[in-house]
């Protein structure tokens, strides 16, 4: 139950990924600071972290906060990208299959309404592995099996923001 | 800087209070600790709290001091989400060690059984990251289950050590009077309570708790207000990010360390030094996590150190004789404020519940997932 307002300001972080990198000491921070929080820099620039990484860990949710019952059973992790973590949802996926370590590629999706009642779009995370089986029963039904990988790679960049 | 005492103490029973108030809690923890301090009353107060919008209050150094007949005192509301209370120790031992006041009384309350359990848990939740957790609809329970997860599978510990803690919490604060859930509880109990936010479940989890603990500080002068005057000779305070993205190690808790490192420091103390310790144990994890930030334990192993028997009375240092938040609860913003004066009971020799004889007590209350965090040393 957050604002819109809040979704909007937020729409290029969120969306994109995108974190803050120290031009002094080269640490990466998402959420992105005005500063570094390891040395203390302001010689800090945004960058555009990777849309597939692997989950360091993650919890499955009973009971996620008000606004976001109808979600239940949630799974939020903590997934590297790069020299960075973010947190997100993760979907696609059961929750008895889930495993640290496990690759996952980012995808936008609708998310629990605002106060405001709009339905905002943010980045969550589906297992790797789940792609490649669509793209795998999607080549089965193509005449032109090379075409395959073409397929994969078009969903991909149509999905990931 | 001048030296800081506690004078007197006054706490209520922690628990699910529907007939007391926020001002009633706040009160009776404040009377009796004027009462414990030989009636003298303050010339200050400071309030620890976090979520007193759950029952639509806000003002509250004016409230109290007005409620418990010290209108005309000066005053004011710290908050740092569970850390709260030690928030207000902090302060208010910089107001007596600055010399600006020699008595100021430090109260900690809350009242979280007012509205329905969801508006609680959602409200818990503003400690972690509004832009970038809250967003994704995760609890603050659920913050803690990623630590757990994370620690568990990195140092190998298995789901019957993590739940030895609160079946040993639930052991010392059977005999705590002020306790919110006295009574004792099996290892199966634990294991087989409900998953909150997996791996979390139940049991490794502190109550939802009212409660109100005030502690009166004040300097050398009037020190001898009370028969055993309690030093707080070392304070340390330190923050982290509030999100747990941008940590820089996820199975560890900065700013718990670096504030057990300042006020060690700062008392001229060491870790095992220590005699008596209340922690911060909100989930079974950051248990784990602070013992081994503060120097009771080697990395990775405190778990493993408590299954075994260690922190237990007759072992040294005893950890959490009141129960910890496991048992005794966890008023949020008064939790820092319980720890001073259980402490502070336990060094003078009269704490009602477990007894554990002692010259040196340390503190440590802990605000979000480590996200800030206050370490007190106290000294007979």
């Amino acid at each position: 139950m957050t604002t819109i307002q809040r979704i909007w300001r937020l729409r290029s972080t969120l969306l994109r990924l995108r974190a803050t990198r120290c031009l002094d000491c080269g640490y990466v921070s998402f959420p992105p600071k005005a500063a570094c929080p390891k040395c203390g820099s302001r010689n800090v620039v945004r960058e555009e972290l990777p849309k597939e990484g692997k989950v360091l860990t993650y919890t499955v949710l009973n009971v996620p906060i008000k606004g976001f019952e109808d979600q239940a059973p949630l799974i939020v992790a903590l997934i590297k990208l790069g020299d960075a973590r973010v947190l997100a949802q993760l979907t696609d996926v059961k929750p008895e299959d889930m495993e640290i370590g496990m690759e996952v590629v980012a995808t936008v999706r609708r998310t629990a309404p605002t106060l405001d009642g709009v339905v905002p779009y943010v980045v969550k995370f589906r297992p790797k592995e789940a792609e490649q089986r669509i793209t795998l029963t999607a080549s089965s039904t193509s005449t032109n099996p090379a075409s395959s990988s073409k397929t994969n790679k078009a969903s991909e960049s149509g999905q990931t923001p | 800087m001048k030296s800081v005492y506690i004078v007197g103490v006054g706490m209520t029973r922690v628990g699910k209070h529907t007939h007391l108030s926020l001002r009633d809690l706040a009160s009776e923890a404040v009377l009796k600790a004027i009462d414990d301090a030989g009636g003298e009353k303050p010339q200050a107060i400071v309030v620890g709290n976090m979520l007193s919008s759950l029952v639509e209050q806000e003002n509250l150094a004016a409230l109290i001091a007005d409620h418990s007949g010290l209108r005309g005192i000066s005053g004011f509301k710290t908050e740092s989400a569970c850390s709260s209370g030690g928030s207000a120790l902090v302060a208010g031992y910089s107001l007596v060690a600055s010399g600006l006041f020699d008595k100021v009384l430090v109260v900690g309350v809350e009242k979280l059984h007012e509205r329905p359990t969801p508006d609680t848990t959602r409200g818990l939740a503003y400690a972690a990251d509004a832009d970038y957790e809250l967003i994704y609809g995760i609890s603050f329970a659920g913050l803690n289950a990623l630590v757990m997860r994370y620690y568990m599978d990195r140092y190998g510990i298995s789901r019957e050590e993590m739940a030895w803690w609160p079946v040993m919490m639930h052991e010392n604060g059977y005999y705590n009077p002020f306790a919110q859930l006295r009574k004792k509880i099996t290892l199966d109990e634990v294991i087989n309570s409900p998953v909150i936010a997996d791996p979390i479940r139940l049991y490794d989890s502190c109550p939802l708790s009212d409660g109100a603990a005030a502690v009166m500080l004040t300097s050398e002068k009037f020190k001898s207000i009370n028969d055993s005057p309690i030093k707080i000779s070392g304070v340390g305070d330190a923050v982290d990010s509030p999100d747990l993205s941008s940590r820089f190690e996820l199975d560890r808790l900065y700013a718990s360390r670096l504030s057990a490192e300042r006020a060690f420091k700062m008392a001229k103390k060491e870790a095992k030094q220590v005699d008596i310790a209340e922690i911060h144990d909100a989930y079974s994890i950051i248990a784990a996590i602070t013992l081994e930030e503060i120097g009771f334990a080697e990395k990775g192993t405190a778990p493993k150190l408590w299954a075994e028997g260690r922190f237990r009375k007759g072992d040294r240092p005893v950890i959490n004789p009141s129960g910890g938040l496991k048992s005794r609860g966890h008023p949020v913003g008064a939790t820092g404020v319980y720890q001073a004066a259980e402490i502070a009971m336990q060094l003078r020799g009269d704490f009602p519940g477990m007894q554990v004889n002692g010259d040196i007590g340390l503190s440590q209350n802990v605000g979000g997932v480590g996200s800030n965090v206050i370490t007190l040393i106290y000294t007979r």
